[in-house]
């Protein structure tokens, strides 16, 4: 759901093993979202999904892994190969 | 003119909670005195580990018999804190801690702990989650953990249930003795009673001065962090052989990693700070130990106090020249031996004799104060 | 010691009193896990973006050309782990951890959002108010394409404009106050005539594209089985209560939603200093002096993060904490501080009257955290109920951190941020007030940290471990 007017590169990253295009730069929630990668965890109890929600750091619902190390989408700026892989339930 | 109770129990950690809920249910009228909530220091902060391969050597008949106890806490405590019986292991990375290790679980194994040693090898079967630099583990099938959050839950319904007067939120400030008995004063009013136990964790020193005894204690200030929810990454409780780690993964996901680092603070102010040199220190030493753990994030890290004597056991027993006056705690691992040791003092103040001998103070009073005795 | 004056956040607060504080001569660190100084609100664009001009970018923009123009040694894209006494600071950035020391500190740690929880408003699809306007004006991306844009208080504006602007669709905006309640307001908001004259922009966009506006009404239920696909609509009275009437259900695909802001105050709470529950100020916040001094020798707050008073205020905060600072470091003769604080002294109190109508219109509505239903979840992070909240108290926990340990709410990774504020009011509810529930005790690490980031590489044989305990 970028803009249109995106000048930025489109590279591929992956995301659960399957490769996703995306744009040099762009948040990685964007990227998520624009391929309809809504959910990015699953509640503990519940098996609930959930996806990003504060956007600025702080309710970590879009922690996921990236290149096998934790971190928070909304503050991940996508770069070319990078491996993404969401937690599901934990 | 309120009632006078049999017995009055001041502070309620995980000592003087089993010993006013043994006492209630052997017949006697109790009351329970706690400036907080009820188990929100020490026996709610504690890392939860109940183990033999960290407990002094001279507790492991008390350990053993206490364990057996939380293993069956839904038959005397009624109600759940997440008890999980599980292996143990203790692990030496060096040639150094090899020795430390067989010289350690020897006198643990003596000492009654079913405690063998085994090679790196077999360490990494009993727990795949290991590191494989792992030269020998002190193995013991007596072992586990509890989600020590709970325990003030589970004791709350349990004294309550038994019948025990809960002051919770009433700081006690100090005691007069009377004709029969003792007089109590708090923050909301006099509590009279025949019998009294400081069983204040830390603060069993002031409590104590309250009667003209001076038993020094020293503060520990334990830190500990745990983890957010990750996948399985271990299923026993590990350690190392001089003790300074502790670590488990909760059945929700949770690791807690702990040993006692030493953190910042007093009885006066509580754990106010933590060393972040010594969580570093402590987070590595957990991940050399585990090492899928460092794909988890630390959610959270506190210290809390722990209570140790000149001698480093208990205080534990009738306080001498004080008829009817006792004082429980200052248990080394005292979340995993509490219990036992506290009934057991239960068990004295209802005129039985304790299946095994209590720790009296004397032995840390010097002549003088103990003939003198108060006033 | 490394630095005059560490900072903690570069929003409007922090930098400005870094900037405050550094042309007096003393050495300042500012730290931020941005990469890039402005805070939420004015956050910078991502690089590569080129997005239209705005008041945010423009204020943005030549706040960071000062930063960048001054002594300020700048510590972005950090994140600060732990803080300890007079004071040092370790930071986990680019080249692992790093530490700094100074006798004094500044918090400016801003806010986060509070969102009272509904059925369904932890569905994907579903994000904050707060959040969006960072969507907007940094990530340059919609929440959605069809938008319901519900709340309280003036982002609720500002989020559908931007979103009308980047093309999407606002479904509805949906307001808890009705039109009385704003126009109640325009003597205060008329204090500030270039907000009021930007307000009134939004308004004429909005009606423009004449998007729908539910005056007192609030979201009853976000609807959808893997992410939003419906919100359900109800009636509210002047108190935030759902009242009878007709309910509206409307289709979207993101509902973005806040009632609010929570001063992200943990850094006094951290160190225990003075605190005091101010509802309109967002709840619990520090007492400060007039200088923004907290009643710990040497620590300082400033901005949202020492209670919701808004972007101009905090300017001026922060300029008033950095000068004390300057002016207790000996910087700065008394003469020269009365001087020099004299100017933002005056601004903040003209700011007043518009930042206390629109704290107003954020403060939580108690008759609205009455309305969560009991099976509701309260905390995102361990799916803990509202009802399972209320059994704790059945329980007989009587203040926060005691249901805590009853629930396991607030234990997450969020470490209580999200559900604190709501679960206090629940719990204050039933024990009588909110200074008595008390909040949940702040603890380290600030935000949770990668145990790989945080041990880096080391040799075994280095680690300090202690003398073994006794045997
Ligand atoms: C961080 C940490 C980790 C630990 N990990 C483990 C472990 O893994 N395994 C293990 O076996 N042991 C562990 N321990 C040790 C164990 O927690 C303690 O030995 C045990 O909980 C002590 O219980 P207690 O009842 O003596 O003290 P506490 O639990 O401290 O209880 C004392 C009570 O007295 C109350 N009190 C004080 N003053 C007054 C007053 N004036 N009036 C009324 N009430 C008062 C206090 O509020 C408190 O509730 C750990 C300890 C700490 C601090």
């Amino acid at each position: 759901m970028a803009q249109e007017t995106d000048g930025r590169p489109v590279v591929t990253i992956s995301v659960d093993g399957a490769p996703l295009e995306a744009r040099a730069g762009e948040m990685l929630t964007t990227a998520l979202a624009r391929s309809g990668l809504l959910r990015l965890r699953q509640s503990p109890r519940n098996g609930a999904p959930r996806g990003a929600f504060c956007h600025m750091g702080v309710c970590q619902e879009c922690a996921l892994h990236v290149d096998g190390a934790v971190r928070q989408a909304c503050l991940t700026p996508v770069r070319a190969g990078m491996a993404v892989e969401r937690r599901g339930v934990l | 003119m309120s009632t006078t109770y049999d017995l009055a129990v001041i502070g309620g950690g995980v000592h003087g909670s089993t010993c006013a809920l043994f006492a209630a249910r052997g017949g006697m009228k109790v009351a329970l005195i706690e400036r907080g909530p009820l188990c929100r220091e020490a026996s709610g902060v504690n890392a939860g580990t109940l183990t033999m391969q960290m407990t002094r050597v001279a507790l492991i008949p008390y350990a053993l018999r206490a364990h057996a106890m939380w293993a069956n806490a839904s038959e005397w405590l009624g109600h759940d804190v997440g008890v999980v019986v599980c292996d143990g292991l203790s692990l030496a990375f060096t040639e150094q801690e090899e020795e430390l290790l067989s010289f350690r679980a020897g006198k643990r194994r003596e000492a009654g702990a079913p405690i063998e040693l085994i090679s790196g090898a077999d360490a990494l079967r009993v727990e795949p989650g290991i590191s494989d630099k792992v030269r020998l583990a002190g193995y013991c099938k007596v072992d586990g953990y509890a989600n020590a959050y709970l325990t003030g839950l589970a004791f709350r319904r349990a004294l309550l249930g038994a019948g025990v007067d809960l002051m919770e939120n009433t700081p006690a400030s100090g005691i007069d003795r009377e004709e029969s008995g003792f007089a109590v004063k708090t923050a909301t009013g006099v509590v009279r009673a025949k019998r009294v136990v400081l069983a204040g964790g830390v603060w069993i020193e002031p409590m104590l001065g309250w009667l003209g005894i001076d038993l020094p204690i020293k503060t520990l200030i334990n830190q500990l962090v745990v983890t957010e929810r990750v996948r399985p990454v271990m299923r026993t409780v590990v350690g190392i052989a001089n003790g300074l780690l502790s670590l488990k993964q909760y059945p929700h996901g949770t690791v807690v990693i702990g040993g006692g680092w030493q953190g910042i603070g007093d009885r006066e102010r509580g754990g106010v700070e933590l060393m972040p040199d010594r969580i570093v220190g402590n987070v590595r030493l957990a991940c050399h130990a585990i090492p899928e753990l460092k794909d988890a994030r630390v959610a959270r890290a506190w210290a809390g106090l722990e209570a140790e004597t000149a001698d480093a056991l208990p205080a534990a027993g009738p306080i001498p020249g004080i008829p009817d006056a006792y004082v429980c705690g200052s248990v080394h691992s005292g979340y995993t031996s509490g219990p036992y040791i506290a009934r057991l003092l239960a068990d004295r103040i209802l005129g039985h004799e304790p299946a095994l001998p209590l720790f009296p103070i004397d032995r840390l009073l010097n002549s003088g104060d103990a003939e003198r005795g108060p006033q | 010691m490394s630095h005059d004056v560490i900072i903690l956040g570069a929003g409007p607060a922090g930098a400005n009193a870094a900037l405050a504080a550094a042309e007096t001569g003393l050495k300042v660190a500012l730290f931020d896990q941005q990469p890039e100084a402005g805070g939420q609100v004015w956050r910078a664009p991502l690089p590569g973006l080129a997005l239209p001009a705005s008041p945010e970018k423009a204020g943005g923009d030549a706040l960071r050309a000062r930063l960048a123009a001054s002594s300020v040694d700048l510590r972005l894209g950090r994140t600060v782990w732990s803080v300890g006494a007079h004071f040092r600071l370790d930071a986990l950035g680019p080249d692992g951890n790093e530490t700094v020391e100074a006798p004094r500190l500044i918090a400016a740690t801003g806010a986060h959002e509070r969102v009272v929880p509904f059925p369904g408003w932890t569905l994907p699809g579903v994000i904050g108010l707060a959040a969006a306007t960072v969507l907007l004006k940094s990530h340059g991306a919609l929440p959605g394409q069809r938008v319901v844009v519900a709340g309280c208080g003036p982002l609720l504006a500002a989020v559908a404009t931007g979103i009308v602007k980047m093309g999407g669709t606002v479904v509805a905006i949906v307001d808890l106050a009705g039109p009385g309640d704003w126009l109640r307001l325009l003597p205060a908001l008329a204090t500030q005539p270039r907000l009021l004259a930007r307000g009134a922009g939004w308004a004429l966009k909005l009606g423009g594209k004449r998007v729908p506006v539910h005056f007192r009404h609030g979201v009853r239920a976000a609807l959808g089985a893997d992410a939003v696909a419906r919100v359900r609509l109800a009636p509210v009275d002047a108190q935030g209560a759902f009242t009878a009437g007709p309910e509206i259900t409307l289709e979207a695909d993101a509902l973005t939603v806040g009632h609010g802001l929570v001063p992200g105050n943990e850094l006094p709470r951290l160190f225990r200093t003075e605190q005091t529950f101010d509802r309109r100020r967002g709840g619990f916040v520090p007492v400060l002096d007039a200088f923004g001094r907290t009643s710990l020798d040497g620590l300082y707050a400033c901005g949202d993060g020492a209670g919701l008073r808004g972007v101009l205020v905090a300017e001026a905060a922060g300029q008033l904490a950095g000068l004390a600072c300057a002016h207790d470091a000996g910087a700065l003769t008394a003469a020269a501080f009365a001087e020099r604080t004299k100017a933002p002294a005056a601004a903040a109190a003209q700011a007043r009257p518009f930042s206390d109508a629109m704290a107003g219109m954020m403060a939580l509505r108690p008759a609205q955290v009455a309305a969560i239903p009991p099976e509701t979840v309260v905390c995102r992070c361990e799916d803990v109920t509202r009802a399972e909240i209320e059994a704790a108290y059945d329980d007989g926990a009587r203040d926060l951190n005691q249901m805590k340990q009853f629930t396991r709410c607030g234990m997450g990774p969020c470490q209580g941020r999200f559900c604190g504020d709501v679960a206090g009011e629940i719990l204050a509810a039933k024990v009588g007030s909110r200074e008595k529930v008390g909040t949940y005790t702040a603890r380290p690490p600030l935000r949770p940290v990668p145990l790989a980031d945080l041990m880096g590489s080391f040799d075994y044989g280095d680690i300090p471990i202690p003398r073994p305990a006794p045997l």
